[in-house]
């Protein structure tokens, strides 16, 4: 099938839905040499179908929380971005002033707030001289593929995954990839035994068959508001380079057979549901055959789902040693994932000047500055911008992660990152934890701060305190990401944010062994 | 699975704030294909629903300009605060939706224009432009003329460019940085960012304005620029213009090139051409006097440049006013700084040091600069034996005047001077300064 071959009838409604219709008229992609003649224009004369879905296959995100103010979702193939392109991220955030600002996103991504509309046509221009793309970032296409973000430099590393996420991506974005899929993708690679991906709609994780090692593949991981999975065994063993290949033809089948009626039933497991694992596995089979060719195909083991994946993912914050002898990388905590302009040109500078001239970003929200000789960690201690984001923060600053929240998104129900920032500063001051905890915030049930995948996960809410509906959380408790992972479940429906730290504090006392500090200590 | 019939999505069926229905309940009116849409918009008119933020979410995928007007009327009506129905308003456009922002901005006062002018700036009508403006440049609150530069922001391409031009030099020279920067950010969108900052003069900016504009400019494409330089025997380019040159060239990101007068060789033009792309190079003398350099063999050498391809050719370092300007405010710091002298006539003027010129061109420039400056400039041979009565009192060290040898870099007559007055100019960090910054804004 091609990219224009229209899905398989019996999952086409007969009236197409509103985004199907979108969709089917025209490809965002085709907007691109057009994009300058409408930036001109401007974005008021768009119709609301390219507003708000077609752009979005640019990158370019119109924000009803901001109208006037777009923002724009890089890919970032293995959260790898150099020096020079964050130069000039930076630099386009910074003239934005204080409506600009970049979050690291869950998926080692970045996505930039607060530019016009204008900004657009030289932005890409000047991005694609630097290797950089937004296509594809949003809406119904593959997402950021994910990796180990300690690729190359990783002592425990199994597999380097830098190479493999960008073979993906770039197979995805042949003339035959996928353009009209049903609903968003998620693609992600595992090198390391604490590559916790089950959270993706398809995963390759290291794996041995017969004291190869390959991949095994894991399929339909997602959170909605409706239903969370993690990923399940496919029963299939690839070798390393039938990754691209394969990873198409998963997408080719969903775009054929994906579920286009019903949005919220659309993602990948549901297709799964649907055939059933063994059906699906040969569905796959049978498109990837088609175009690898049957030696290829043949290739292609059955297995038994086990990985070398058995470890909650490090947070890889502070002083680490590499692979390579001599350097190491510097774990920076971002708070809450959220950078200025002047920030991105200061991480800029010190990848320059101490490492390789690259970063990492990781699932975490933080950034990682690999390469730096070991001989100049006191003078890269040293830079002011460690004091704002700490090789060493406290025990819940480390790993908490949030969704964007209601500054920039209609559906929140609370602002996330300011209140999570807060929390965690106030509780901070109130307890010594023995390990950090990872907490996950988003805020509302479509989950993109991923609640259910921390130890602690707080959801936006409403809840009524003195006859007065104010602003809450649901707490969710028990979600691990290690050799038994599992979903975290719900805890309390409805905390206020005025309770919120004294409930939490009693958690953290009652479930992770956290010390209360002595009043005025 | 059947849809759920749509007639369900009725405002009475509306799960109210403290119900855990409410926002699956949101989610599918958003999605849905057929709300009733009168009725949603009645029972907010009429009170029995409020313009709740999470409300107007899930409906406002739907609304058109007039169902817009009408949320705008209620929230007006309404007397509030709460900035949710803007989603709504901030996507539609339309002559109603326009007079009913102005009419709204001539009766609130400055109530909610901050929520309102920008509102204002989307609507994309030029001739809200002298509106905006009036607010930008009144007596306003600051967050109101915060907003009114949201609302130019916005509607940017929208409004007469040279009177929104004047208008951002204004503000970006003005006394408050927090309106400033912005202005400055957007006088970089505009056509021919370059130019337009470049107009502004460093002096006049407030150091954290004139950062950002820095930054703005290193972010501009920038042609590959040649400099034509004296340079020493041989083609030899004194280090401190080398270190200029690179330092240069990383702020521009584009090829910078020093061409000796003085070297044998003529540089190859492909290495230059291939990172211009097609655009043109720009060439510029730093030359500070209009002797026989200026006036034969740079346009000779542009000659030859031009037979490779487009070149721009900028005017010689020392006509540029900006560059004077920064000449006398360098003589007069000097003067400030040294010690009281007066020869029998007086105070001493300070000395500008030039090589001998012949040209009346060159003459009459002097003639020009020297008043300019508030200096007597003064012809000084390269060679110390054969020095004028100029160097007798240059060399008197009981009478010193403030002395200035007009040279960029080091050369034969500041390596004859005397220690105490033989910084070239490339050596005063603000005369230094003012230079990179004028090569950072050329084309």
């Amino acid at each position: 099938m091609t990219s224009a071959s229209p899905p398989a009838s019996e999952h086409l409604p007969a009236t197409l839905t509103k985004v199907e219709q979108a969709k089917a008229d025209l490809c965002g992609l085709d907007l691109l040499p057009r994009l300058p003649q409408l930036a001109r224009n401007g974005w008021e004369a768009l119709d609301e179908a390219t507003l708000t879905i077609r752009l979005k296959w640019l990158g370019i995100f119109f924000r009803p929380v901001t109208p006037g103010r777009f923002m724009l979702r890089l890919r970032l193939p293995n959260g790898v971005i150099t020096a020079e392109q964050l130069e000039l991220l930076g630099e386009a955030i910074d003239r934005c002033g204080e409506h600009g600002s970049a979050d690291i996103t869950t998926r080692q991504n970045l996505q930039l707030r607060g530019l016009l509309f204008e900004d657009m046509p030289p932005l890409l221009d000047a991005m694609e001289r630097l290797g950089l793309t937004s296509r594809q970032s949003g809406h119904d296409n593959p997402r950021n593929i994910t990796g180990n973000p300690l690729a190359g430099i990783d002592p425990e590393e199994i597999v380097d995954t830098r190479p493999l996420v960008q073979a993906i991506q770039d197979r995805l974005f042949c003339a035959d990839g996928p353009r009209n899929l049903p609903r968003k993708f998620n693609v992600a690679v595992g090198g390391a035994p604490d590559s916790f991906l089950l959270h993706n709609d398809l995963a390759f994780l290291p794996a041995h068959h017969d004291g190869r090692l390959g991949f095994t593949v894991m399929v339909g991981g997602f959170f909605s508001a409706q239903r969370n999975e993690l990923a399940i065994p496919l029963g299939l063993w690839l070798e390393a380079d039938q990754l691209p290949d394969f990873a198409l033809a998963v997408l080719r089948h969903f775009e054929q057979c994906g579920n286009r009626k019903l949005r919220n039933k659309s993602r990948l497991m549901y297709l799964i549901d649907e055939f059933g694992l063994e059906a699906y596995r040969a569905a796959v089979l049978e498109v990837y055959g088609e175009q690898a060719g049957a030696p290829a195909e043949a290739r292609i083991q059955p297995h038994d789902g086990r990985h070398l994946v058995d470890r909650a993912p490090r947070d890889g914050l502070g002083w680490n040693p590499q692979a390579q002898e001599g350097l190491g990388w510097l774990g920076l905590h971002v708070p809450m994932g959220r950078l200025d302009g002047e920030s991105m040109l200061a991480l800029a500078g010190l990848a320059r000047r101490y490492g390789s001239g690259e970063l990492r970003l990781t699932e975490a929200q933080n950034a990682l500055l690999p390469d730096v000789p070991l001989a100049r960690r006191q003078a890269l201690e040293a830079e002011p911008l460690l004091q704002r984001f700490r090789p060493d923060p406290g025990a819940l600053q480390a790993e908490a992660v949030s969704c964007t929240g209601s500054a920039y998104c209609s559906f929140a129900l609370i602002p996330t990152k300011g209140t999570a920032q807060a929390l965690v500063e106030e509780l901070e001051r109130r307890v010594d934890l023995p390990e950090s905890v990872r907490t996950h915030w988003t805020g509302c049930p479509n989950a993109c701060g991923q609640p259910y995948m921390g130890q602690i996960g707080l959801m936006g809410a409403k809840a009524r305190k003195d006859g007065e509906m104010v602003e809450a959380v649901k707490i969710f408790l028990g979600g691990a990401m290690g050799a038994e992972p599992r979903l975290a479940e719900l805890h309390h429906k409805g905390v206020p944010l005025s309770e919120l730290p004294d409930v939490m504090e009693e958690l953290l006392v009652e479930h992770f062994g956290a010390r209360r500090k002595l009043a005025g200590g | 699975m059947a849809c759920t019939p749509e007639t369900s999505l009725l405002p009475a069926a509306l799960p109210g704030p403290e119900s855990a229905q409410r926002w699956p309940w949101l989610q599918r009116l958003r999605r849905s294909s057929d709300v009733p849409l009168e009725a949603w918009l009645q029972a907010i008119e009429t009170g029995a629903l409020s313009l709740d933020a999470d409300l107007i979410a899930a409906l406002a995928p739907r609304l058109d300009a007039a169902a817009a007007l009408r949320l705008l009327d209620g929230w007006l009506r309404g007397g509030s605060r709460d900035p949710a129905v803007l989603q709504v308003i901030g996507q539609h456009r339309g002559p109603a939706l326009a007079a009913r922002l102005r009419q709204a901005l001539a009766a609130d006062g400055v109530g909610r224009a901050p929520w309102l002018l920008p509102l204002l700036g989307h609507q994309r009508d030029p001739a809200d432009f002298a509106l905006l403006s009036s607010w930008l440049l009144g007596p306003q609150p600051l967050r109101c003329r915060q907003a009114a530069l949201e609302g130019l922001a916005v509607g940017l391409s929208s409004w007469p460019l040279p009177a929104l031009r004047a208008l951002l030099r204004q503000l970006v020279t003005g006394l408050q940085p927090s309106l400033a920067a912005p202005a400055l950010d957007l006088l970089a969108r505009l056509p021919q960012p370059r130019r337009a900052l470049a107009g502004l003069a460093p002096a006049a900016l407030e150091p954290s304005v004139q950062r950002r504009r820095q930054r703005r400019l290193a972010a501009l494409p920038a042609n590959p620029l040649v400099l034509v330089v004296h340079g020493r025997s041989g083609g030899l380019i004194p280090p401190e213009l080398e270190v200029l040159r690179a330092e240069l060239q990383s702020l521009r990101r584009s090829p910078v090139l020093l061409q000796a007068l003085t070297a044998a060789a003529l540089p190859v033009p492909e290495p230059l051409r291939q990172a211009a792309e097609g655009q043109p190079l720009s060439l510029m003398p730093l030359l500070l006097l209009p002797g026989s350099h200026v006036c034969g063999d740079v346009p000779a050498l542009a000659a030859r440049w031009r037979s490779s391809g487009p070149v721009i050719r900028l005017p010689f370092l020392g006509a540029w006013p900006l560059w004077q300007q920064a000449l006398r405010q360098e003589v007069c710091a000097l003067v400030a700084a040294s010690e009281p002298s007066a020869g029998d006539d007086g105070p001493l003027l300070p000395l500008l040091l030039h090589h001998p010129l012949r040209s009346s061109l060159a003459g009459r420039y002097l003639a020009h600069l020297g008043p300019f400056c508030g200096a007597t400039c003064l012809p000084t041979p390269y060679s110390a034996p054969d020095s004028d009565a100029g160097r007798s009192l240059l060399e008197d060290p009981s009478d010193r005047p403030v002395v200035l040898p007009l040279v960029l870099a080091s050369n034969r007559l500041t390596e004859a001077l005397p220690d105490w007055c033989a910084e070239p100019l490339l050596q005063r960090p603000a005369l230094r300064a003012c230079l990179l910054d004028l090569l950072l804004c050329l084309p």
